[in-house]
């Protein structure tokens, strides 16, 4: 087994610095205050707060929060967002100046102090991120301590829908949903869960997809020579490592890939999960180790076993002939790295999980059985073998993904934002004309 | 770059110079549009009329584009108008804000008309 590690000089392949608004009116401040000045009274005010967990914490909703408070960014240069982190009681997190107040995440007098701080703030509006395990308490309910004691307006994002939920979480998604004006799912089939299992009132229910980066499609070619690969056929997955993964089922189909294209390569982006390595190691990527040994396709599988930076990722992507997610779970409702696949326009290969079924239909991707190597294998062989389905599902996942490039998803979280306050503040009119 | 990159036409209605883009407008594009809208604001087109019918999506960096030219414009007192934004692109401008600063207008004839009347 080899590592895969970018050079400089491969660092070349990268996602465009962007010269935004927020740029072009801090510059026009001191160039042109009258135009400046223009701006400030013409364009809307909105000062969102986001509460969730925060990098450098090390999790798939900490790199979704900053994506989501960057891309809004850009849009509200005269606002000042801010973020209230979700952290663990010994933890030190060396956290960006945006972050303003800190949640200790098993401290349950933190969630109320919390609310006090954004109670008393210029906040207008918090977005919550949800997943059972970033907050307190049993299933994280010291989240509705955070939301009942709110004065504010706040949204909801669910990144976990579940469809079998114990009583106690079908409780706690039942108290947001009343305690929000709005919950956010990332596909529609989440939207019907909420509706069919926790009995939702669909007016508060809306869905916003699960943003992806902006990136212009590129010819794998030029990327896997960048990185020395230009003779590889490239499989790739990838993510905080752990066992739901399902990725011993691609390895499992290696051998069979390898008789058709004996130039594939699997590549296995991604630490493992920090949660899973505190509390049994690196047991699951050696598991994956002696696999790999026992099917003697050393050359054939490469981890890298580091968390990744985007543009590194991205280049990964780009470079990547097939992208897998051979996930167990079926209730899965939202995945991160497929989304990101699909933003890069990639030929993906699936398990059916709940989101995977969704965004990969009309021919967008191909979905295989559970725990099944051979169907895993198959599908890859026919896309290895079939330029025209490979560059069909490539074009298929591209268009799809653009419309939830991040910069997409941000108007749709502010458009969320602004009708939200609009209600609210008619609500008090109405109220006060009322009274 | 393959699909979806942007298409810049310049052209010249009267003394207003027309841009029409088609394709994204976005950091990887609005670069190259900024360099056109320079050139076309030096060479006498204080006033600008940007059209987009042809433009499927919009990001800060365009809008950041734009803002730049506007100063350009300003500066030679003229305008930007925008013409013909689909609904995603309509709803980039209006949640921001800045159709209160680049009026918006269905096509061409109509942002003529309101060059005519300011002018």
């Amino acid at each position: 087994m080899t590592k895969t590690q970018l050079t400089k000089q491969q660092m070349d392949i990268s996602i465009p610095e962007e010269f935004a608004l927020r740029d072009e009116v801090r510059w026009l401040k001191s160039e042109d205050i009258r135009l400046f000045r223009l701006l400030r009274e013409s364009m809307n005010k909105i000062e969102p707060a986001y509460v969730a967990t925060y990098p450098p914490s090390e999790c798939g909703i900490a790199t979704f929060t900053k994506d989501v408070v960057t891309s809004i960014a850009k849009y509200t240069p005269f606002s000042k967002p801010t973020v209230v982190a979700i952290r663990r009681e010994h933890e030190i997190e060396p956290y960006e100046r945006i972050v303003r107040f800190q949640i200790f995440k098993e401290n349950r007098s933190s969630y109320l102090d919390a609310a006090k701080f954004l109670n008393e703030s210029n906040v207008d509006i918090v977005s919550v991120q949800h997943e059972y395990g970033i907050f307190g308490g049993e299933d994280g309910e010291y989240v509705l301590d955070l939301l009942g004691a709110l004065e504010k307006p706040a949204v909801i994002t669910l990144h976990t829908v579940l469809q079998r939920p114990s009583p106690n979480q079908k409780r706690i998604v039942q108290e947001m949903v009343q305690l929000c004006e709005v919950a956010i799912v990332m596909v529609r089939t989440g939207r019907q869960i909420m509706l069919d299992v926790y009995g939702a009132d669909p007016a508060k229910v809306t869905v916003i997809p699960h943003g992806v980066p902006n990136v212009h499609r590129v010819s794998a070619q030029s990327v896997k020579r960048a990185l020395g690969m230009a003779d590889k056929a490239i499989i790739s997955t990838f993510g905080l490592i752990n066992r739901g993964k399902g990725i011993e089922y691609v390895i499992m189909a290696m051998p069979k890939i390898l008789e058709k294209h004996p130039n594939a390569v699997y590549l296995v982006l991604g630490e493992t999960h920090p949660g899973v390595r505190s509390y049994e190691g690196e047991s699951y990527r050696n598991m994956l180790t002696e696999t790999i040994n026992r099917l003697g396709i050393e050359q054939s599988v490469r981890f890298n076993n580091r968390f990744l930076s985007l543009d590194e990722l991205v280049r990964y992507l780009c470079a990547t002939d097939v992208y897998v997610t051979p996930y167990l779970n079926k209730d899965q409702i939202v995945s991160g790295t497929l989304a990101y696949a699909l933003g890069c326009g990639k030929a993906i290969v699936s398990t059916p999980y709940l989101y995977a079924e969704e965004v990969l239909a009309d021919g967008r991707g191909i979905l295989v059985d559970f725990e099944s190597p051979e169907s895993i294998a198959d599908s890859i062989i026919r896309i290895l073998d079939d330029p025209k389905l490979k560059e069909s599902l490539e074009t298929a996942a591209y268009r799809y993904g653009r419309r939830a490039a991040w910069f997409n998803v941000a108007v749709d979280y502010l458009g969320l934002f602004h009708k939200v306050l609009n209600r609210r503040r008619l609500a008090e009119q109405l109220s006060k004309v009322r009274a | 770059m393959m699909e979806m990159d942007l298409g810049i036409a310049v052209r010249r209605n009267g003394n207003v110079g027309v841009i029409q883009l088609t394709g994204e407008l976005d950091a990887y594009t609005s670069a190259r549009f900024r360099e056109v809208m320079v050139d076309t604001i030096e060479n006498g087109g204080a006033n600008l009329i940007v059209s987009m019918e042809g433009v499927e999506y919009i990001d800060s960096s365009g809008l950041g584009a734009l803002v730049g030219g506007l100063k350009r414009c300003s500066e030679r007192n003229g305008k930007i108008m925008i013409v013909g934004a689909q609904p995603q692109v309509r709803k980039v401008f209006e949640i921001t804000g800045l159709e209160k600063v680049f009026p918006l207008y269905e096509n061409e004839d109509e942002a003529i008309a309101a060059f005519g009347s300011k002018l």
